[in-house]
């Protein structure tokens, strides 16, 4: 059975905005509830700026075995997935990088001000590659992590997706209702979906208003997730840089994409697959069409590619 | 006397019968109840390696995707 989506709600998580709606008007009281303990949950666990936090813990550890929760380890476990999936690409190891290119506080902070000079700690001086999504050695029977080779933890590229996919399933499996999760963009949905489905803006950045150049989408089960490197970008020495690591450099990612959107089954792989797909440039084309993946990618210059599905907008070059 | 060593042998033949009969049906009940037992295990350990596959081993595809809509959206996606 299908519903109207009736109830909306608007807060601020993570350092970003998050909107839930539900198709039950009485649920969404009870719904930000869950939300809001869950959502609090993972930032507990998996902040790189909480000095209580589970993460920070880790990454000071020295390479010693830790014992973390059930709920750390399923997030660390949904980063190695990513990596596994995206040959690497996708790095959960990326936490010195972000360090070494000034992104080692709140990003509100970073963005109020600029790094030191070049080569100094917090600029974009000389990195190297990551130490790698194998240095992560977790045992998820016992709940015991350790990570090898100075690696550094940073969980940003699927923490904010998997607590999505987490919060809508788990929303849904209680309330009964139909509802869209939306973590800055990130958006899981479950239960059952308004008569048309749920209608998604893609953009650019997810701030912006519902009427932004880009392109409106319905999606009635899974995930949508977009990645850009137009909208987390700081300057560093006098480098512009984003937040998207290729492993490979330790620098920001340097992609023909400005911003990939992609529908799966559930969030964490939307998001999965955007960030790996700004990383590998154009060859994530040829991945994305082999994977099957509806995508909609922009390049810098604006026009529009998309893969698997995907609806073609005005100026849209279907491949 | 040939009659009544006839009549024990056509009994003892009738005897065998009967037990080589019943060892038939068992068996077969046997076999019907041992592949019903495999069959539950396999489909189990089929499914849980399914279940584990789309948990895992790749990125998994939406059911359908997304279709086309007009006007804004109710939420929007982009980077944060």
């Amino acid at each position: 059975m299908t519903t109207a989506a009736v109830a909306e709600d608007t807060f601020e998580v993570f350092g970003t905005t998050a909107v839930l709606l539900v198709t039950v008007a009485e649920a969404l009281g009870p719904a930000r509830a869950l939300a809001d303990r869950e959502l609090a949950a993972v930032d507990l666990a998996c902040s790189r700026f909480r000095p209580d936090s589970e993460l920070t813990a880790l990454n000071q550890a020295g390479g010693a075995p830790q014992t973390v929760s059930g709920l750390f380890a399923d997030l660390i476990a949904a980063a190695l997935r990513a990596a596994r999936l995206t040959e690497g690409d996708v790095d959960p190891t990326c936490g010195r990088a972000l360090v070494g290119l000034g992104y080692d506080r709140d990003f509100a902070q970073v963005k109020a001000g600029n790094a030191g000079p070049p080569g100094a700690p917090g600029t974009a001086g000389p990195a190297g590659p990551v130490a790698g999504w194998r240095s992560v050695e977790l045992d998820q029977a016992i709940l015991r992590v350790r990570l090898l080779g100075g690696a550094q933890l940073d969980l940003g590229a699927t923490a904010k997706a998997w607590a999505a996919d987490r919060c809508a399933e788990l929303i849904a499996g209680q309330l009964g209702c139909g509802l869209l999760v939306s973590l800055g963009g990130d958006i899981a949905v479950a239960g059952p979906p308004p008569a048309d489905g749920w209608r998604v803006r893609v953009t650019d950045d997810h701030a912006a208003g519902p009427d932004a150049p880009g392109q409106t989408v319905t999606i009635a089960e899974g995930g949508l997730a977009t990645s850009s490197t137009t909208v987390r970008t700081w300057t560093a020495g006098e480098q512009q840089v984003h937040h998207i690591i290729d492993p490979a450099t330790g620098q920001s990612a340097r992609s023909c994409w400005r911003t990939v959107s992609v529908a799966a089954g559930s969030c964490v792989d939307a998001n999965t697959a955007s960030t790996a797909a700004i990383i590998r440039g154009e060859a994530a084309l040829g991945w994305l069409r082999d994977s099957g993946l509806p995508t909609r990618l922009v390049r810098l210059d604006g026009t529009v590619a998309t893969t698997a599905g995907w609806p073609r907008d005005d100026d849209s070059a279907a491949t | 006397m040939l009659r009544n060593d006839m009549r024990f042998a056509a009994a003892r033949r009738d005897d065998g019968v009967r037990k080589i009969s019943r060892l038939t049906w068992r068996a077969g009940i046997a076999g019907v109840i041992c592949s019903a037992i495999l069959a539950v295990a396999f489909g189990y350990h089929a499914q849980a390696q399914t279940a584990h596959q789309g948990q895992s081993g790749t990125i998994v595809v939406p059911n359908q995707p997304p279709t086309p809509a007009q006007g804004g959206g109710q939420v929007t996606s982009g980077a944060s």
